[in-house]
């Protein structure tokens, strides 16, 4: 049966400017927007702007003040995890709200093609990445702004948190275009961390293994020289902007999208993200395994020196802007000391241990070089006294390895050199021994070798540190001889600086 | 003269089922009613001139786009205001959020244009007051509205309303005949409804489709005039009649083929459709 009725077709008003992917970032933009009022995204990013933010402004330590900036780079990473993972379940929600709600009939006949929907939504994430990328920027500039800051940072080690945002977004959006179920995200995550840390365990952490997660923090806290890190950031960067790709494209392909530039630009992706994972699964190279035992062994020939006053200051070239600030703390202790150790030419060579890279933490053995002084790479708060004492060790023992093996009344010599001058001595006191003590026998921290402090030796100590310094100070400049001579007893310390004198001999760890 | 939709030949099986059996017609401006028992066919024709499902066979053209084409099937869907039968919502979204959502995803681009675009259709189905609010705190004739003011937002040129007034009140159901009688002014609507009143009342063309195939094409008048001489009253139920019920006088009114002298009254268009019904095999129920 044919049905006519003849009219003529009403005029269409086009009064828009109808243009295809301009709508699919009209959609963008409104879908970043309803992700803004997600309570996961919205307390997470909170979170995240506010701690970074607070950590900024409220240091923790007096190390913040000096800044590596190859660690600084990293530090931006691991906060705006629960970002990603808040992004991951609600961009999934939102990409399955149509089909939760049942507006899929009607939207499937609009003129915006789920496969472009789902380009939209993958869109939506990037004001987010934007957003965690200002932040690391933020971060990072106030650190290598601080006047204390050292090193090099990296572009591909910041990179890495906002693309893993991106990456946590466009896989959430697969999920929901593979598996369109609500409950497929969060049990997803909870396997994939699963997933990764079995991979991890399984292959004993090897190094393939260890960067396929997206962050890939480090066992050892000390600091190298940017060329010995051996991270192979760049090539990590490169891994996760392939998987944002490839994640992002997959989803638009199970959407329905099938052209051509969309099939390239996947196998393009996948080629990305490959050849990040094989580029940073290549482990430590013989060059700079060789770097890192010349840097340990013989850093001599790795450095540049500067002299201030009678001594001499060798740094890694990152750390040469820092030697004006050890060299007041040297002319700090040696101001306090008597005979020729007050005008001692001391050599302060920066030494690290660097053949194993950032896998752990190792000591530095004491040099036996007379007059030699060990600096570390991290500076500020507790690290000052403690090279303090590493300098009033030389001074009073003549070089580390013998400074640091004092165990007679020397002791008391060297804490109050190392603490005397200081503007809260007591505090500094209790910062240099490992257990925060100011009574009973302690272990002193130094950039070597820690030292043995006796209980007598902290009574005496403490109550120098009490008295007026001029007087200790005179007091010890004109019986220097006595006090560091060996064998010296701490009761002979104490009854020639007039304290209180301890009884019992000395014995280390008492 | 151009019509707005022009089909030829549409079927279209899901299964064993035939839901659409050779389909041709032509619509043009105006609302046109579409009736049709359950499994008529009704909503899979209106899904299938949205582009929403292609048919097996058969050829059409909508605004003279082929939707065969990707190019003309977009082209169409550029034009085109759906209203589903069963139109969900996104009850976290305010009523102009949703619109506004619908809006962009008919790639209304410019963000100034399509606010005012926006603003406009929920002014026009009367919810400029509660556009901020929630769509879960909305009542069921509002959220209809809305569904209706998302398939006008862009000035569609066909606009297909599959069961629009189902579920609502009767005050509810004549402000949207209001609406729908005021979207129909300039531009071809096809209604598909149980509701023979609506299409006595609104439309100027009506379809009645029974198993797949259109029975009926012609003016609601036409179809009334179907019944002409076929109604008529009894004291008791007319065992001959197609159907026939007790009416609040006490009476029966029969439809059917009346017997010689029986009392015949004026006959309405649902009766006309109950009778075309029948001739096309359909069981009519009447209590």
């Amino acid at each position: 049966m044919s049905t006519v009725m003849e009219a003529t077709a009403p005029p269409v008003v086009h009064g828009e400017q109808r243009r295809s992917w301009a709508a699919v970032f009209a959609l963008a933009r409104f879908e970043a927007r309803e992700l803004l009022q997600y309570i996961p995204v919205a307390a997470t990013l909170l979170f995240y702007v506010g701690y970074t933010g607070w950590k900024l402004v409220s240091p923790s330590d007096g190390m913040a003040a000096y800044p590596a900036l190859q660690d600084a780079d990293r530090a931006t990473q691991t906060t705006p995890i629960l970002l990603g993972i808040a992004l991951f379940v609600c961009v999934n929600r939102a990409a399955l709200r149509s089909r939760r709600r049942g507006t899929d009939r009607h939207f499937d006949v609009l003129v915006m093609e789920p496969w472009r929907r789902t380009v939209g939504h993958a869109l939506s994430v990037v004001p987010f990445a934007v957003l965690t990328a200002l932040v690391v920027l933020t971060q990072f500039t106030w650190q290598a702004l601080r006047p204390g800051a050292v090193g090099h940072g990296s572009v591909a080690e910041l990179a890495v948190a906002p693309l893993y945002v991106l990456l946590f977004g466009a896989l959430g959006l697969l999920v929901a275009r593979l598996i369109p179920s609500a409950f497929a995200a969060p049990i997803l995550v909870i396997g994939l961390f699963t997933f990764l840390l079995f991979v991890a365990t399984g292959t004993g952490g090897a190094q393939w293994s260890r960067w396929l997660s997206p962050v890939v923090s480090e066992n050892s806290s000390s600091t190298l020289p940017s060329d010995l890190l051996g991270r192979p950031a760049a090539w990590h960067a490169l891994y996760l902007a392939g998987l944002v790709l490839l994640a992002a494209m997959a989803a638009v392909l199970a959407a329905g999208g099938r052209s051509w530039p969309l099939k390239a630009g996947l196998a393009g992706a996948l080629a990305l993200a490959l050849t990040g994972a094989v580029g940073q699964s290549g482990g430590v190279s013989p060059e700079l395994a060789a770097a890192r035992e010349r840097a340990t062994v013989s850093p001599e020939k790795e450095q540049s020196c500067v002299r201030h006053g009678a001594s001499q200051y060798c740094a890694f070239d990152e750390w040469n802007a820092r030697t004006g600030t050890w060299a007041g703390v040297v002319d700090r202790v040696q101001a306090l000391a008597g005979g020729t150790a007050a005008s001692r030419p001391l050599l302060v060579r920066q030494r690290i241990e660097a053949r194993y890279g950032l896998d752990g933490d190792a000591a530095i053995e004491p040099s036996t070089t007379p007059g030699q002084v060990t600096v570390g790479t991290r500076w500020g708060g507790n690290r000052v006294p403690e090279f303090a004492v590493g300098v009033a060790s030389v001074l009073v023992g003549g070089d580390e390895k013998t400074g640091s093996e004092l165990c007679d009344g020397r002791m008391v010599t060297v804490m109050w050199l190392a603490l005397g001058r200081d503007a809260d001595p007591v505090a500094d006191l209790r910062n240099v021994r490992v257990d925060d003590s100011l009574s009973g026998p302690a272990t002193v921290l130094t950039p070597t070798n820690p030292m043995p402090m006796s209980t007598g030796q902290t009574d005496v100590v403490r109550e120098l540190l009490s008295r007026p310094r001029a007087d200790v100070t005179a007091a010890v400049k004109s019986h220097w001889a006595q006090l560091t001579a060996r064998g010296v007893t701490t009761a002979e310390v104490a009854r020639v600086l007039g304290t209180k004198v301890p009884k019992g001999a000395d014995e280390c760890g008492q | 003269m151009t019509p707005t939709v022009s089909a030829s030949g549409l079927s279209l099986r899901f299964g064993g089922t035939q839901a659409l059996d050779e389909v041709s017609l032509r619509l043009t401006s105006g609302v046109t009613g579409l009736l049709g028992p359950n499994g008529a066919g009704k909503t899979t024709l209106l899904r299938v001139l949205a582009t929403a499902v292609p048919p097996d066979r058969g050829a059409f053209t909508v605004l003279g786009q082929d939707p065969a084409t990707a190019a003309g099937r977009q082209e169409v869907r550029r034009r085109l205001g759906y209203l589903p039968q069963t139109p969900g919502f996104h009850p976290d979204f305010s009523a102009f959020e949703f619109v506004d959502y619908v809006a962009i995803l008919k790639e209304l681009t410019d963000r100034g244009a399509r606010h005012r675009e926006v603003r406009r259709v929920l002014d026009e189905v009367d919810l400029a007051d509660v556009r901020a609010k929630r769509i879960k705190k909305l009542s069921g004739g509002m959220r209809q509205r809305v569904a209706l003011a998302a398939a006008l937002v862009g000035d569609p040129g066909f606009l297909v309303l599959d069961e629009p007034t189902v579920g609502l009140d009767p005050e509810q159901r004549m402000r949207f005949r209001e609406l729908i009688a005021q979207a129909g002014e300039g531009r071809t609507v096809l209604l598909s409804t149980h509701q023979t009143e609506d299409v006595a009342m609104l439309c100027h063309r009506v379809l009645v489709m029974a198993g797949g195939r259109i029975r009926f094409d012609g003016t609601p008048a036409e179809l009334t005039a179907r019944a002409g001489g076929r109604v008529w009253s009894s004291t008791e139920r007319d065992p001959g009649a197609k159907a026939g019920w007790r009416t609040g006088t006490g009476t029966f009114r029969n439809v059917g083929s009346p017997p010689a002298g029986a009392d015949l009254l004026e006959p309405t268009l649902e009766d006309g459709y109950l009778l075309t019904l029948d001739g096309a095999g359909a069981e009519v129920a009447a209590a």
